[in-house]
């Protein structure tokens, strides 16, 4: 249970230290990546993932709605903000509740701005660690109104990081 | 002044989420969804600050997603819906182009008050 607050508890870390420390964020580059390392040395040895065949599923749709929500933001230029519930909107037109809040998180994903994703690329993995990561922390945090947005934050976070530009 | 609108506004969009998840059954990502898409395509229109504004309800927006047991009553949801207000406005700066931010926000939000109501309620239960 500790490794399931600890990856979650990584975007909300960040958010109370640039909270609290205005300037934080000029430093703060190299405490994340050391702590997301720490995380994901310590995580696949102690988190128990519920079950495996869920996996794939997840983080497919998850990455699905990063990548429309992204696509509809910046290339058809409506802002994150409609882009996802657009996406939001149509998942629960087609999905099943549990499959709506799988894309409802890719869709956190896909609001990531095109300075931290120069790259459809990095979307898509940031998507599917989205999808992996809800299967992870499935039980935590369950029914906290924003659980989503912050399992798509430390996704990103684990992209950025470590993929992209670094933050 | 603008402070206040907002606050006003994170109270309404509250509100009306609270209503939409108690009177309809809509799920929890279609009321999210609804009162995201209002706010972004209305409040812009209206306000100077529109797009602050709209990020705001956005993010109580998600506040709402919260379950009753968690959030049972309407004063406890709007007591959230206020502190995710200020968190927002006050944290501009705050995780600036990262997806999930609004979220993170008001999972920060919903914690500062669902925390302490765990722990005073279970140090009643044990008096008991």
């Amino acid at each position: 249970m500790l490794c399931q607050h600890a990856l979650i508890l990584l975007p909300l870390f960040v958010a109370t230290l640039e909270l609290a420390i205005p300037f934080f964020s000029k430093t703060s580059g190299l405490i994340y990546l050391s702590l997301v390392t720490f995380i994901f040395i310590v995580a696949p040895k102690r988190c128990a993932i519920g079950d495996w065949r869920k996996i794939l599923p997840s983080a497919l749709i998850s990455a699905l709605g990063a990548v429309a929500t992204f696509a509809l933001a910046n290339h058809l230029d409506l802002g994150p903000l409609v882009a996802s519930a657009i996406v939001g909107l149509v998942g629960t037109f087609f999905l099943a509740e549990d499959d709506q809040l799988k894309i409802y998180l890719g869709a956190f994903v896909g609001m990531t701005s095109v300075a931290r994703f120069p790259s459809l690329g990095l979307v898509v993995v940031a998507g599917l660690v989205g999808g992996v990561l809800w299967q992870v922390l499935n039980e935590t945090w369950n029914g906290v109104g924003g659980r989503l947005g912050t399992i798509a934050a430390a996704a990103v976070l684990v992209v950025v990081l470590t993929l992209g530009g670094g933050l | 002044m603008s402070v206040l609108l907002a606050m006003s506004l994170g109270l309404l969009w509250g509100f009306a989420g609270y209503t939409l998840r108690k009177r309809t059954k809509l799920s929890v990502v279609a009321v999210s969804s609804w009162l995201t898409l209002v706010a972004a395509l209305v409040l812009p229109r209206f306000f100077h600050e529109g797009y602050l504004f709209a990020l705001i309800c956005t993010a109580v927006s998600y506040v709402v997603m919260s379950s009753s047991n968690r959030l049972e009553k309407l004063w406890e949801t709007l007591v959230v819906c206020l502190i995710c207000t200020l968190l927002v406005y006050f944290g501009q700066d705050v995780l600036v182009g990262i997806g999930g931010r609004l979220g993170t926000l008001a999972a920060l939000s919903a914690l500062i008050f669902i925390v302490p109501k765990v722990h005073f309620g279970l140090l009643k239960a044990r008096r008991r």
